[in-house]
């Protein structure tokens, strides 16, 4: 069951959690740091967020759930943990999500 | 980890939002407005109710979700105990002491924040919670609130700008531009702590430039929704800080002087509820888990705290007494107005929303 299922339709769903206030999605702004399944039926995400202290993090990590709720079968248990180490950089953003916001391939970190 | 529940955070909310009733009364009782008689009594203490009680319970409540631990909601809890002692009449020293406690905690959660991570956004942080105390504590010293005011603004003033700078790594700012930052933010504590009112007034101007020019609002005021009214807010806060930069510098933080109503609204209202307004949407489900879905209708809001706050402004500045009368209590209203918008769309999605 959950071989039918990969790490991409994984980040694909969590494309679907918005940062309002950047007006991006968590996955492109390089917030997920590790998607495994560790065993049949065990889906672990470490996840963090840009900033230690945001409250919007507890808020993040629920709406992640729901959006893997509507993609998992049934017996599959993600656990999301939220991590601060390593500490986020704007280097983790997606390429496309760094251009949109003004970077270009020239600017570090 | 020990964290309080939503459903235990909500009262904390609502006792908050007591002090920012009484608060509001008592700033009318002000300006001669009839008002019940708790707030009457109350006259003299509307910047501690509406800074130290009201915000500081909505601050250290945000900071404490945000810090994850039980102890640390014990700041709100003390915050909006100081608010309610200080409108039961009891002595001040009574909410002085519950909001310097309430101060302590605050800084202890931004630590909590700070050891997570060392960066210059979460030092800003901390210091801005160390300036609740330095005004706490000021007031508590000489028993005259107008020590207390330049710091109880930079409690806000810093920690909305340490936000910000925050939001800045999305985009490619220079790094030139956090010097800038930390010299602004030295500017105005040096401001604060000389109280010489012209440096202070110098680093809000400075300050409301960094945050027009760098701010990711100036970017996200051509994207759309929550994230298009979010920019809104924030870019119009910016001009009433960039306003009460320059009343300031004309001379209007002396207490006493004729403008000084105007300034400190300019900051007070103009810049801190433009803040408020654009990011309950935010802080409000994050705090409580109850989702509160956009609506454009949220722009009346912000409109209308722009004209009521510019016509007390024009009151203040042309000497004109009935204008800025009147112009205050509107001022109050658009805060109803608000709370009842947000109210109108939690009911609207609450069917939906229920699961």
């Amino acid at each position: 069951m959950t071989a039918a299922l990969d790490t991409e339709q994984i980040r694909t769903a969590l494309r679907k959690v918005v940062d309002p206030e950047v007006g991006a999605n968590i996955v492109d702004l390089g917030l997920i740091y590790r998607i495994e399944f560790d065993a049949p039926g065990k889906l672990l995400i470490e996840m963090t967020m840009t900033s230690p202290a945001c409250p919007m993090g507890e808020m993040i990590v629920d709406d992640a759930y729901a959006e893997l709720d509507s993609v998992l079968p049934a017996d599959c248990q993600p656990e999301i943990r939220l991590v601060w180490e390593p500490p986020w950089a704007p280097s983790m953003m997606s390429e496309k999500c760094r251009l949109s916001l003004g970077w270009n391939e020239a600017d570090s970190t | 980890m020990a964290d309080l529940k939503p459903a235990g955070r909500l009262p904390l909310l609502f006792f908050g939002m007591l002090s920012l009733l009484g608060g509001v009364m008592a700033g009318l009782a002000r300006l001669g407005w009839e008002v019940p008689a708790p707030a009457m009594q109350a006259a003299g203490v509307h910047g501690p109710l509406m800074i130290a009680a009201f915000f500081g319970t909505v601050i250290s409540l945000e900071r404490a979700v945000a810090a994850g631990r039980n102890w640390a909601y014990l700041a709100p809890l003390a915050a909006g105990a100081s608010g309610i002692v200080l409108l039961a009449g009891a002595p001040l020293l009574a909410g002085q002491i519950l909001g310097s406690l309430a101060a302590f905690g605050l800084i202890a959660a931004s630590a909590v924040a700070l050891r997570r991570q060392v960066a210059a956004f979460t030092v800003v942080l901390t210091l801005a919670a160390g300036c609740w105390l330095v005004g706490n504590l000021a007031w508590l010293a000489s028993s005259n609130v107008s020590t207390a005011v330049a710091w109880w603004l930079l409690f806000l003033v810093l920690t909305i700008a340490g936000e910000r700078l925050e939001l800045t790594r999305f985009l490619p700012t220079p790094p030139v531009a956090q010097k800038l930052f930390i010299g602004i933010v030295g500017v105005l504590l040096i401001g604060a702590l000389t109280a010489v009112n012209s440096l202070f007034s110098t680093g809000l101007l400075a300050l409301a430039f960094w945050l027009l020019r760098y701010d990711i609002a100036r970017r996200n005021i051509a994207t759309e929704g929550l994230t298009r009214f979010i920019a809104a807010c924030l870019l119009s806060g910016y001009a009433w800080l960039l306003v009460a930069g320059l009343l300031g510098l004309a001379g209007a933080f002396t207490p006493g002087h004729p403008w000084r109503d105007a300034a400190l609204h300019a900051i007070g209202l103009g810049f801190v509820f433009s803040m408020v307004f654009g990011h309950a949407l935010i802080i409000f489900p994050a705090v409580t888990r109850i989702k509160i879905p956009y609506h454009p209708a949220l722009y009346l809001s912000l409109v209308l705290l722009h004209l009521t706050l510019a016509l007390r402004v024009l009151g203040s500045l042309a000497g004109n007494f009935d204008l800025r009368h009147l112009a205050a209590l509107l001022n109050g209203l658009v805060l109803i107005v608000f709370i009842v918008t947000i109210a109108t769309l939690v009911r609207h999605n609450a069917p939906r929303g229920a699961r």
